[in-house]
């Protein structure tokens, strides 16, 4: 009885609207910065614009790369998106307009495929349910009618179990013998940076790897329950912002940590947000005058379908970061079952290969300057992830086509190095990669299993 | 609870201070470390590897100038053969800096494809000498100046004939002009970049430290893989060879660098003896002190002893052959795609194996990973 009126506060407790509020704010300013960003520093043109072939994700091979002006229309999209977001301005179609603009972006090509990218779909994409634009936001200056100070716990909630498997993952995959044991790969990433001022010196020592890869595992999984309890949650925010902030000093890894600075304050209580919207407030009084108690209700009719999709999609959410159980081999050398699980800076790993064309009719093999096909960007990742070889090795097999060589061969000769292993070879060079099927969760046989 | 308000704004600030940091990072403009550390190798490739390159080039080049300048105004066979011999030390002294396309290499255009595109185009070369009107350093003249316009010019013939096209023929003036314009132009480039380099250049080499985009590690190990992998084992060797050809006829001997002159292999061997000095530092630090730092491993070995002993490997199947290459590639063709396969194999350990031991990423977009 007791657990059942916990678990319905829980979900349909009455809980006041402004970490959601303030959530909506950071979150929509994180996304418009790094939006500006990503058109600031050419990454339209170089990602989209100059490729002449994509690898596009299995099943949605028709989204495709827009014409340029189109493409910078599509991140125009974004900007005016998480402004939306951020101010509360016609929310809902802000929080569509972003949604379905970053997404395509991201479907276009799994070379730029990115863990925090997929974060800010699914954070967006939960933002989609929820009011948060009921209280401090444009939309209640414009119809004050709209205006809520109450909401459902789960429309705070989500986030919180969201974020929650994403730290629980992002540690739990930390759990292995290259990270814990042997210290990979920051054994080699944290010397590349001993000449930066002041930590640099440390940073070189040994020591400081196996330290790091501990402290970022028992980070990763403790520091939910920092935040949620309210007695450590003050100390847990400050762990929050020394690890993302060395980890932003350290690694290139863009806005990730910024994000998370933003979104952990969700976990915060309501009247941390009642205060940090006041200071808001200055920028504008009216955005907060005249708070009379009004509950938002979630409009009738949708409850179960609700329930059903929330149990749906945390269902899979606990379920595709395991499914890489489901392959034989060692995950981080095959790759099955990487993408959309939470595994973050797992590996140093580097590979080259060269593509041979057999041509059936005369026997030659032609190898193959990929530059000729390929970014260097998009050859760097294709040359350690088996499904954008094989993606390649079917264009190839085109390309060659249209050179005149029919039912052409496509091999592949290639050595990946794994967290300091050595380069070994990767692939079975004696298969046709042109004559196999790519399928959505099939096994690839012609992946030589990693020899330890 | 008020200093947690303003604790957490000045996280904040201090993320929105890291986000402008960052932004402006990549646009490197020099600036000094400001603790003094500075990393060895940077230093030493930088000052006695590096630098006495590019003066050996800019002397070189001068010097091969200078008996254009000879030849042209007074053609001969002594002054041809002084201009002949000045365009393969030139030219080997350009095998010592093909592996630094970026900084001031890059911002003079003293780059492999603009002064060394092979094969060169000798339609474009006569129709220029013969219209007189060309840009010399155009975009649409890419392949018909650089080294590879001159080993035509000096060497496309036999001595007789080549004195003839400087002397009697209808365009002998535009000849002089279209060779000194060319050896002028390369000079031009090759003093601003040594210049560049023992200038401003060295300092901002050696403070532009860790491996992210853009820093002095990242830029060297990515251009010189890129120069190893394209230009001498694809260009050098694998299109000559047949490597590449869709058609069914396995050799393009005429591909070779220095055609024409037939000085392939001694050029080949100088650029693998300049990336062998990239790599030791020579007697001082260099990429061999930081893979032993690492004690990165092949194959149970100590990478450092692989990669030295390819080398070995490398140089000593090519000691086999003999100049012109373009005639081994026919004669002895086992024994060139003997050497092509070890080319190959560092490749493999330059590409993969060296720069996963420092952490350098290849191809590196100036992008977030994560």
């Amino acid at each position: 009885m007791m657990t059942e009126i916990k678990l319905k506060n829980f979900i349909y407790g009455n809980v006041h609207i402004a970490p959601l509020a303030f959530f909506r704010i950071a979150l929509g300013a994180v996304l418009f910065i790094s939006s500006i960003r990503f058109i600031a520093h050419g990454w339209v043109k170089d990602f989209y614009i100059t490729p002449r072939f994509h690898f596009p994700f299995y099943g949605f091979e028709w989204i495709r790369a827009l014409p340029p002006v189109a493409m910078y229309a599509l991140y125009g999209c974004m900007v005016l998106g998480a402004f939306m977001i951020a101010a509360g301005l016609y929310y809902r179609t802000g929080v569509i307009l972003f949604l379905l603009s970053f997404v395509y972006a991201e479907m276009i090509d799994k070379t730029y495929y990115l863990n925090h990218y997929y974060l800010v779909s699914v954070l967006v994409l939960l933002l989609a349910f929820v009011p948060a634009n009921r209280y401090f936001s444009i939309d209640v200056l414009r119809k004050p009618g709209l205006k809520r100070t109450h909401v459902p716990a789960w429309t705070i909630n989500i986030f919180k179990w969201q974020l929650a498997i994403i730290y629980i993952y992002a540690g739990l995959s930390k759990i292995n013998a290259d990270w814990l044991i042997h210290a990979m790969p920051l054994k080699i990433w944290l010397p590349a940076n001993q000449f930066i001022p002041v930590i640099g010196r440390w940073l070189a020592l040994p020591v400081t790897a196996v330290l790091f890869s501990w402290c970022g595992m028992l980070f990763d999984l403790s520091i939910v329950f920092f935040l949620l309890n309210r007695r450590t949650r003050f100390l847990g925010y400050i762990l929050v912002i020394i690890f993302h902030l060395l980890t932003a000093v350290i690694f290139q890894i863009g806005m990730f940590p910024y994000i998370m600075l933003a979104a952990t304050t969700i976990f915060f209580s309501e009247h941390f947000h009642q205060r940090m919207l006041g200071s808001l407030s200055a920028l504008r009084p009216s955005l907060r005058r005249g708070d009379i108690p009004r509950v938002y209700v979630s409009p009738a009719g949708y409850k179960q379908a609700g329930i059903f999709f929330f149990s749906m999609y945390f269902f899979l959410q606990l379920l595709a970061p395991i499914r890489f159980l489901l392959y034989p081999g060692k995950l981080l050398w095959t790759e099955e079952g990487y993408r959309f699980s939470w595994r973050v800076m797992l590996m140093e790993k580097g590979g080259t290969t060269f593509f041979h064309i057999v041509d059936p009719a005369t026997g030659k093999r032609i190898e193959v300057n990929n530059r000729d096909f390929l970014t260097g960007y998009q050859e760097r990742m294709m040359e350690t992830q088996p499904d954008m070889m094989l993606q390649y090795a079917k264009l190839l097999k085109k390309e060659f086509e249209q050179m005149g060589i029919q039912h052409a061969g496509v091999q592949v000769e290639s050595y990946v190095t794994l967290n300091g292993s050595g380069s070994r070879l990767f692939i079975d060079s004696s298969v046709n990669l042109a004559a196999q099927k790519e399928t959505l969760f099939g096994h690839k046989k012609w992946i030589l299993p990693y020899q330890p | 609870m008020k200093q947690k308000t303003t604790l957490v704004l000045t996280a904040f600030a201090i993320a929105g201070i890291i986000v402008l940091f960052s932004c402006s990072k990549s646009n490197n403009d020099g600036g000094t470390n400001p603790t003094g550390q500075t990393d060895s190798a940077l230093l030493n490739i930088g000052k006695n590897v590096i630098i006495p390159s590019y003066q050996n080039l800019s002397t070189a080049t001068a010097a091969l100038d200078a008996s254009v300048t000879a030849f042209t105004q007074a053609p001969n066979a002594t002054t041809l053969a002084n201009a002949q011999a000045a365009y393969k030390t030139a030219y080997l002294a350009w095998e010592g800096c093909s592996e630094y396309q970026f900084g001031p290499a890059s911002d003079q255009s003293l780059l492999t494809n603009t002064i060394n595109v092979f094969p060169t185009d000798s339609t474009v070369i006569k129709s220029n000498l013969s219209s007189g009107s060309y840009t010399i350093d155009g975009i649409s003249n890419l392949k018909a100046q650089g080294f590879p316009a001159i080993d035509f010019l000096l060497f496309g013939a036999d001595n007789a004939a080549i004195l003839a096209r400087f002397t009697t023929d209808a365009a002998a003036a535009n000849a002089k002009t279209y060779l000194s314009a060319i050896t002028a132009s390369i000079k031009t480039k090759a003093a601003t970049v040594a210049v560049s380099w023992s200038g401003n250049y060295i300092n901002q080499f050696t403070s532009l430290t860790g491996v992210s985009a853009g820093s002095s590690l990242s830029l060297l190990v990515n251009s010189f893989v890129q120069d190893y992998d394209v230009v001498l084992k694809n260009y050098k060797l694998g299109i000559p060879i047949g490597k590449y050809g869709t058609t069914v006829l396995p050799q393009a001997p005429a591909k070779c660098e220095a055609y024409y002159s037939g000085i392939s292999l001694q050029l080949l061997v100088q650029q693998v003896k300049a990336f062998q000095n990239i790599y030791t530092g020579g007697t001082g630090y260099g990429f061999d002190d930081k893979v032993i730092a690492s004690k990165a491993q092949k194959n149970g070995l100590p990478l450092n002893d692989v990669i030295n002993a390819e080398f070995t490997t490398l140089l000593a199947k090519l000691s086999v052959l003999s100049d012109p290459l373009s005639a081994a590639i026919v004669n002895n063709n086992a024994a060139v795609n003997d050497a092509y396969t070890e080319a190959t194999k560092l490749v493999v350990l330059l590409k993969v194996d060296l720069s996963s031991a420092l952490g350098v990423k290849i191809s590196f977009q100036d992008d977030d990973g994560d």
